[in-house]
């Protein structure tokens, strides 16, 4: 295996991702992926907003006599944001928004979260998790030594929604995950699936110290299977029917609602933003920015060399950085010395500890067989 | 270095929270060969005028915060009590003030002001500098405060009055002569204002 | 201009921020760290904090939580639940907390107020009284978070505290608690009448127009407010917001009494 450094010709993905291949043009598989699958099933232009309005049209339907036709997570993000805006006032969908706090909430993204509901008089639930049992997971995490320490928050995330629409009997579901943004996925060497639960739990038995009594936990079968096969929940990703390009979107939402951006995606959570713009580059050595960064490039938002420069720089300063690293350790109750030693400690990888992964990928495989998942997801 | 001086009153850890999130190196002195280091000083001070005399006379670090301030011309900040002994006397209390600044401690005259006007002043009101001055620049027209007391300063001259409030009637809220500052609202509990106060201090 | 004080009021029960509706039926809200950091963004007037096990459970205040909450705050912080002696209190004041909130221990043993109050300063004793509506405009204070009876009504009482060293007096309707549907003026009124001391008034807040009203009614106030900066819309959705700084300057320009 050479540890040669080869970054891609197309995009700005390169070995920090150690399973990515290149071909004689020097594109990755990333960028061959999303011409080869995605492109052509993508349209994000009065194509896509025909081929959806029958769906539309049925949820409108099929909601009629309800106070609300469909549900739509909303984190205070950009992307929840606008495909709010977007189902409301592009589509006159009545969705019910859903919230799900897990103790990390920004400012910015709390006022964000307001603005967009006041400013299209929307109703919103919440779910908030218990922070004790949150900590308690997010701990475990830490101890073990792998990098995905965002899967407490984003199981979490993911089965709060899904738990309350099969439980309110909500068959659409909108999410803001889209193409545009998004096309470029991390790799199993970057990441893992949060919503393994018996990776979860396995660690969680490891390094935990207190009961999960009211954690939301689904896993990825239970989601697939009961819930959408049987309780028919389908998740619409509706940005990628219509143009969604970032700029744009961030000014129409500004102008509109007052939305204020972000420096980067996912900055509506502090541990996430501490997570992607510090923990994984230092002690990981890759920088999740790659993949947003080169998502945008294909998508045209971006050029090559813009990302490459942005890429060089870290988003945050070295004492906003350091002041992060106080309030992470401080509020999951270590000293900062301990959080030090932790980040020093060994790295692992989801293989150290009980997992899934053969009946994830495997049902994967057949989603992909059938049209469902495009994106490469190693 | 700002050295918060700790001598049993005053919220100094507000102080070294608002300088940290400034990335201002400061620190605590609690005994005299703790001030050697100073290049500013901040005397903090909540309750009573005579209690923070003795306290501050207790503490041993009378004679060398003379000498600093008044010797070696070291800046020095006085915040609510703190800016209160800087002053002569007062009506509060018996003991004879540091008398940095000349001037006596008054109550409010709640029975002569236009309105009802409770005592302590407690809340945030507006303040207005009345001459130029590096401790307010960026605050010389939107600026608000936390204040919680029911004495003020009243100078001998009024070359000392850097800032005023309104509170039944105008009345001094911030003082100055050459180094020494005096504040009688609370800058470590003033959001944005006072830490932006507090970073004009700390880069006279 | 001095300006009325909005001031998010959160109460802590076993870690945790909850809120109650007439002081029962307590529903989890969050993590009350991450709450304070929230709100010292929204860079709100004041902070208090309450912790409503304390005093039922007889425990003694969390102090590694005081701590970090007083790290966090860069305005004001009343902190109160369980305090019962001068210790406490002086340890709860050199955490970094500006003002110390008592009720239960003060009304069993008024000289502790007094004591607390020459220790700290009676700018730093804020005296709360938690208060349920007997009959025709009269009302008793209860403790131990709304269990135990004084039979004491609170006018009186605070007519007799003020002189012991108190600095600020909150008086919280029990029967207004988490309703959202305004004050209890008539109560505020009978308070502000039996003292010249500054006054917070708590319980009811469902609207900006709320604590407009309070505002107009007695100029120079503290406005308590739990649910309505904690809750959102008909389904009580749990989202932290204060009103902006412009909001607030509106609110005081179209409600408080012109001089």
């Amino acid at each position: 295996m050479s540890s040669k450094y080869q970054i891609c010709t197309n995009c700005i993905m390169d070995t920090s991702d150690p399973t990515i291949t290149f071909d004689s043009r020097g594109f990755c598989d990333y960028c061959r992926n999303f011409h080869s699958k995605i492109l052509p099933n993508w349209h994000p232009n009065e194509q896509g907003v025909r081929e959806i309005t029958p769906l539309i049209d049925k949820i409108k339907f099929e909601g009629k006599g309800r106070l609300h036709d469909c549900l739509i997570g909303i984190s205070g993000g950009l992307d929840s944001s606008y495909v709010s805006y977007v189902a409301k006032e592009k589509f006159g969908l009545r969705p019910l928004m859903f919230h799900c706090d897990t103790g990390w909430n920004s400012d910015l993204g709390v006022t964000n979260i307001q603005k967009i509901i006041d400013g299209m008089g929307l109703d919103l639930v919440t779910e908030v998790v218990n922070w004790e049992e949150m900590k308690d997971l997010q701990r475990a995490f830490f101890l073990s030594g792998v990098s995905f320490i965002d899967t407490p928050q984003d199981l979490a995330l993911f089965s709060a929604i899904y738990n309350f629409a099969a439980k309110n009997n909500f068959k659409y579901v909108i999410t803001g995950g889209n193409n545009s943004t998004e096309c470029v996925r991390e790799s199993l060497a970057w990441t893992y699936f949060s919503t393994d639960t018996i990776q979860v739990r396995d660690i969680h038995k490891k390094f935990g110290s207190r009961p999960l009594k009211t954690f939301p936990m689904c896993d990825i079968l239970k989601y697939k299977i009961y819930y959408r096969a049987i309780k028919g929940v389908r998740v619409i990703k509706l940005l990628d029917s219509v143009n969604f390009i970032k700029k744009e979107a961030i000014r129409e939402l500004s102008e509109k609602f007052g939305w204020q951006p972000y420096p980067q995606k996912h900055y509506e959570s502090r541990f996430t933003r501490f997570y992607e713009s510090f923990w994984t580059p230092t002690k990981f050595g890759y920088d999740k920015r790659r993949a947003y960064f080169s998502s945008e490039v294909l998508t045209g938002q971006m050029s090559r060399d813009e990302a490459l420069v942005k890429i060089s720089s870290p988003e945050l300063s070295a004492e906003t950085m350091a002041q992060e690293f106080e309030y992470v350790a401080t509020k999951l109750g270590w000293s900062v010395d301990k959080l030090k030693s932790i980040l020093r400690a060994e790295n692992k990888t989801f293989r150290n500890y009980k997992n899934n992964l053969f009946l994830i990928t495997l049902g994967a495989k057949i989603s992909n067989l059938v049209g469902l998942e495009n994106r490469v997801f190693r | 270095m700002i050295t918060i001086i700790d001598y049993g009153l005053g919220n100094v850890k507000a102080f070294l929270n608002v300088f940290k999130r400034l990335n201002i190196v400061a620190g605590v002195a609690r005994t005299p060969s703790e001030l050697n280091c100073s290049r500013k000083l901040i005397l903090p001070g909540v309750g009573s005028y005579d209690c923070a005399m003795e306290l501050l006379r207790r503490s041993g670090m009378r004679e060398v915060l003379d000498e600093l301030v008044l010797g070696r011309s070291i800046p020095v900040l006085g915040v609510c009590v703190g800016m209160q002994i800087l002053a002569c006397s007062s009506e509060e209390g018996q003991s004879v003030g540091l008398g940095w600044i000349d001037g006596q401690v008054r109550k409010f005259d709640i029975a002569s002001s236009r309105q009802l006007a409770p005592l302590p002043h407690m809340g945030w009101n507006d303040v207005w500098p009345v001459v130029q001055s590096p401790l307010f620049v960026g605050l010389e027209q939107d600026a608000r405060f936390y204040f919680l007391h029911s004495y003020f300063f009243q100078c001998m001259q009024s070359d000392y009055v850097l800032a005023q409030a309104d509170y039944g009637s105008a009345f001094t809220c911030a003082v100055n002569k050459a180094n020494i500052y005096g504040v009688q609202f609370h800058p470590e509990k003033s959001h944005h204002y006072g830490a932006r106060l507090l970073k004009n201090f700390a880069e006279l | 201009m001095l300006r009325p004080r909005i001031i998010p009021c959160l109460l802590i029960s076993d870690k945790g921020l909850v809120k109650t509706v007439g002081f029962t039926s307590p529903k989890y809200v969050g993590d009350p760290i991450n709450a304070v950091k929230i709100f010292n963004e929204k860079e709100v007037d004041e902070l208090m904090v309450l912790d409503i096990d304390a005093t039922v459970y007889g425990h003694e205040p969390d102090y590694r939580l005081i701590e970090k909450l007083a790290a966090e705050s860069r305005m004001p912080l009343c902190y109160g639940g369980g305090i019962k002696t001068t210790e406490q209190a002086k340890t709860i004041i050199g955490l970094g907390v500006e003002k110390v909130a008592i009720s239960s221990a003060a009304i069993a043993n008024i000289g502790l107020i007094s004591r607390i109050s020459e220790q700290v300063g009676s700018q730093s004793v804020v005296m709360v009284l938690d208060v349920r509506h007997k009959r025709r405009g009269t009302y008793e204070v209860w403790t131990h978070n709304a269990k135990v009876n004084t039979g004491l009504a609170p006018a009186e009482l605070v007519s007799e505290l003020q002189h012991f060293g108190v600095g600020e007096f909150v008086v919280n309707s029990i029967d207004h608690d988490g309703l959202m549907n305004g004050y209890d003026l008539v109560l505020a009124g009978q308070i502000r009448e039996a003292t010249n001391l500054p006054m917070t008034v708590m319980g009811g807040a469902g609207s900006l127009r709320d604590i407009g009203e309070l505002i107009r009614r007695f100029g120079i106030i503290g406005a308590g407010v739990g649910s309505l900066f904690v809750f959102k819309g008909i389904y009580k959705a749990v989202l932290i917001n204060y009103p902006s700084s412009e909001e607030k300057d509106r609110l005081i320009r179209d409600y408080f009494p012109a001089s």
